[in-house]
């Protein structure tokens, strides 16, 4: 690894302040899971590493106002063994799960996942799907975003290089939403997806409404099937109609063609997600 | 929880040692191996091979403890790290290669290109791969360079600062392009075919002629690397004796001692291997890498030098398994009985030999499977492309067939409505078969152990 | 530089290194405890695995200064001058280890699994498992090993492989 200097600041305003004062030659740094593996790559020195790991902030999930608030330094194991994510958003342990292996979920962090924004991120899916806000911390103060906003292309978020991602919130009116997450990857460990999906819908007098579906890997970043979200809206579910939906998302996806998968073989992955999700959320609700 | 009266002292240690130099850094005290002294050793008769005893691996209580010590565990006082710049282009004429940069490097000691290296050249069957590129690279892994230097990542460093020169050459990667008449030659040899095999054995018209069913099929499979878990690497001490000790995780030493003597122009004597546990072999560390050229980097320096492959280097640089194309054609009588078959092996061997001669005649030879053929034709071919070496991987060539000849059986099956058991059965060596080399072969056993593993993984209940 | 201390295996040690020295790195080369190994250094393969807190992590993938003031447990702080640890001595029995490098890792996220003293499957132990790379072994000896050293320290019992399944 190339020489940096390394901060770890004790509170967030300090590392806000050390933000400031290193940009634009600074780098936060937290699970390291991906970042390291970068920095062990480049020929450049990143300049300065401000290390958020024992920022107390910026941990722990809580019941707030808003929703289920869970902050940025939560770990995937953290996630998987939490209670009140159990019972209010179940989705997300399966979605917490299936990140690397065991030695990634301890170090690797959510907020880590959701700034690193690769295409085939875990986090993403779910999180969408439930209309999750992300808090953003800078130099003039706090900002809340759509996870649509935050994404903005492959390992490209909006957040500013003097910016800290605080916290996820999950809105209080989607917790306890039914919701289901399901990973498409060459084996069961340590593999990045070749396609994922998450979807949430509420079932009101037979009828759906709210429906989400959100697709990772298969687009520059995890998008919205919305087509295919309103093929359902406020319709009865039926077989046939999700059969409808999950070919429907195949055209809003753009599934690349790489050496882990074809386009074609993604495509077939994209429909068979969508039509699991959508039914596993659908038993969840009765 | 830290012992907060010991982290006072040691602090207390650190502040005092700081101010006489600021540098200094506190020496480590070396560790206790922390093991039972009393050692609990199976009885001997337990250790000696009689069959059906269960045996203990003699160094599994090593590699438990975590006190086996592979190459990268050893270190010796002084001693350099080494790094090997790849070419990163899949062909090209090397114009210049420009090491005088790295040389500035902060803590580079020397620095070693192919022409330096006396004999520049190994393999175990044609000498055709150069230690290090000097005047034509053959793929993006060939190394053009090497640096010694205090630290693993000032070699690495320094490895960035190397220039080199190409005038790039097409490239050559699909091995059907490369055997045609007009396709680049990637040795300058008339043809990129360097090795081939017949097999010929009855009439192979004649069993054509008699067979109800011809199928016909190709079958390819892909370039697998070994993936050791321990990559290459390998400690190179030159002393004063003008003697050189090798550490080396090199699986054949007899062999790499011959051949690092030869690159090297010296009398094997002076060569000392001393073999260390290997973390992973699986063919991919059966011929020398980096050994000359760490070799030559510790005669330049007077340290001894370290080269351990980094993970890329050994996906990219290290030999693999060879991808086959191989086209089937067999003729069955309508009971199921081969009549003839006739194989042609496409075998894609990479920018350099290596164990390719040694693989193509153990896949022709296994081409036809465990069965009766009487009518065979194998024709098989290694074919240069500039590719990553390709190289002895478990099976040598055995298992690209299996996959193939084994797949072709079961299209058979399926088209004739027999059961694939059934058809293998019929066909498989029997006591006093003769191989396609014509070897009688004695106490077979296919069909037996065929019947009892169908037996005992419920093959019946699986068909079902 | 910057001054790291750690409690490892129990003592606490002390070492001055460059910010962008890693866990694994200090261990072995300031600390020397070359149990854990370097396989991929990009945190695939698990071969350097060890206990931060009590929780498993590629020390590849984690800077000492991350670590500094906390406990790290190394596959050297298993056995005591008395006796083998069930785990190594169940690896070793059953011949779970071949060529040995993945052995270290593996033992060290078997420790971290069996301390978390939940009933154990065979789907969990290859879960928990899934990222350590073993090239020789199969994984079968692995798993038997690790279901030999859970039964022998928990007194509890893994249930028998369902003969069909995969």
């Amino acid at each position: 690894m190339q020489p940096f200097d390394f901060i770890q600041p004790d509170t967030i305003d300090g590392t806000i302040t050390a933000l400031s004062n290193h940009t634009p030659n600074v780098r936060i740094l937290n699970g390291g899971t991906d970042y390291l593996v970068e920095l062990k790559h480049v020929h450049q020195s990143p300049g300065v590493i401000v290390d958020i790991s024992r920022l107390t902030g910026i941990k722990g999930i809580s019941l707030i106002d808003e929703g289920l608030r869970i902050g940025s330094g939560v770990t995937h194991t953290e996630i998987m063994s939490n209670p009140m994510v159990k019972e209010h958003v179940p989705a997300m342990i399966d979605a917490a799960h299936v990140v690397g292996a065991v030695q990634t979920r301890n170090l690797g962090t959510i907020g880590g996942n959701l700034v690193t924004c690769v295409p085939s991120m875990d986090s993403g899916p779910t999180l969408m799907a439930l209309d999750a806000q992300v808090t953003i911390l800078g130099p003039n103060g706090k900002r809340q975003s759509s996870l649509q906003d935050f994404f903005v292309g492959p390992r490209k978020t909006s957040l500013n290089i003097d910016e800290l991602l605080l916290d996820i919130i999950i809105p209080k009116e989607n917790l306890g939403k039914p919701a289901k997450f399901i990973k498409f990857g060459l084996r069961k460990g340590q593999a990045l997806a070749l396609v994922n999906a998450a979807s949430a819908l509420w079932l009101r007098d037979g009828k759906c409404t709210d429906v989400r579906i959100a697709l990772g890997a298969v687009a520059p970043v995890v998008i919205r099937a919305k087509k295919a979200e309103s093929v359902l809206e406020g319709n009865k579910l039926t077989d046939n109609l999700i059969d409808e939906a999950a070919k429907v998302a195949i055209r809003e996806a753009k599934p690349i063609d790489d050496f882990r998968a074809s386009k074609e073989y993604r495509n077939d992955l994209i429909e068979i997600a969508v039509r699991r999700t959508l039914k596993s959320a659908m038993l969840n609700s009765k | 929880m830290v012992d907060e009266t010991k982290l006072a002292e040691k602090q207390e240690t650190v502040e005092t040692l700081r101010k006489v130099d600021d540098d200094l850094r506190l020496p480590s005290v070396p560790e206790r191996n922390f093991f039972p002294k009393e050692i609990d050793i199976a009885p001997a008769r337990l250790q000696t091979p009689a069959i059906g005893q269960r045996a203990t691996r003699p160094d599994g209580r090593l590699h438990g403890l975590g006190q086996t010590k592979y190459i990268d565990d050893m270190f010796f006082p002084g001693m350099l790290h080494a790094k090997i710049k790849r070419a990163g282009v899949a062909h090209a004429k090397i114009k210049s290669i420009d090491v005088s940069e790295a040389q500035k490097m902060p803590g580079v000691q020397a620095t070693l290109i192919g022409s330096e290296i006396p004999v520049n050249s190994f393999g175990p069957s044609l000498q055709d791969q150069p230690l290090l590129a000097d005047q034509v690279v053959r793929h993006a892994g060939d190394g053009i360079a090497a640096v010694a230097a205090v630290t693993e990542q000032q070699a690495l460093d320094a490895l960035e600062k190397i220039k080199v020169v190409y005038e790039e050459l097409p490239p050559v990667f699909d091995p059907i392009e490369a055997m045609s008449e007009d396709a680049i030659k990637i040795h300058n040899n008339d043809s990129n075919i360097y090795a081939s095999k017949t097999i010929i054995k009855g009439d192979i018209e004649q069993g054509f002629k008699d067979s109800d069913y011809i199928f016909e099929r190709r079958f390819t499979t892909q370039m697998v690397e070994h993936v050791p878990m321990e990559p290459h690497a390998s400690i190179a001490e030159w002393d004063a004796n003008g003697r050189v000790t090798l550490h080396s995780s090199l699986g054949r030493i007899t062999l790499g001692r011959a051949d690092i003597a030869r690159t090297l122009e010296m009398p094997i004597n002076r060569i000392r291997i001393i073999a260390t546990v290997v973390g992973g072999n699986f063919g991919g560390k059966n011929e020398i890498t980096t050994e000359p050229i760490i070799s030559l980097l510790s005669k330049k320096t007077g340290r001894p030098v370290k080269c351990v492959f980094t993970r890329e280097d050994e996906f990219i640089s290290s030999t693999t398994r060879h991808p086959f194309i191989m086209d089937y054609k067999t003729g069955v009588s309508k009971e199921g009985k081969i009549l003839a078959r006739k194989v042609r092996i496409v075998c894609d061997g990479g920018a350099y030999c290596s164990w390719t001669e040694t693989t193509l005649g153990k896949a022709s030879i296994l081409s036809a499977g465990p069965y009766n053929v009487e009518n065979l034709h194998v024709d098989a071919y290694a074919v240069y492309t500039t590719k990553t070496v390709t190289g002895a991987m478990r099976g040598f060539g055995a298992p690209q067939v299996c996959f193939a000849y084994e797949s072709h059986m079961d299209d058979i099956a399926a088209e004739l409505g027999i059961e694939p058991l059934e058809i293998r059965l019929m066909n498989a060596f029997n006591e006093g078969s003769s191989s396609p080399t014509g070897q009688v072969l004695e106490s077979v056993v296919v069909s037996d152990s065929l019947i009892m593993a169908t037996e005992r993984f419920g093959w019946k209940e699986w068909q079902k | 530089m910057t001054d790291i201390t750690l409690n490892v295996n129990g003592e606490v040690k002390t070492a001055s290194v460059p910010p962008e020295t890693t866990l694994l790195k200090m261990l072995r080369e300031d600390l020397n405890f070359t149990g854990a190994k370097i396989g991929c250094d990009v945190g695939d393969c698990g071969a350097c695995t060890v206990l931060v807190d009590g929780l498993a992590v590629n020390a590849c993938l984690m800077l000492a200064a991350q670590a500094n003031g906390k406990e790290v447990l190394t596959i050297e702080g298993l056995s005591t001058l008395d006796k083998y640890h069930p785990i190594q001595k169940a690896f070793e029995d059953v011949a779970a280890l071949q060529c040995g490098f993945c052995g270290p890792g593996m033992i060290m996220a078997t420790k971290a699994l069996i301390d978390q003293e939940q009933e154990l499957t065979r789907d969990q132990i290859k879960d928990a498992l899934s990222g350590n790379l073993c090239r020789c072994t199969g994984y079968t000896k692995i798993i038997d090993g690790v279901i030999d050293a859970y039964e022998k320290i928990t007194g509890r019992k893994v249930p028998a492989r369902n003969p069909r399944a995969a």
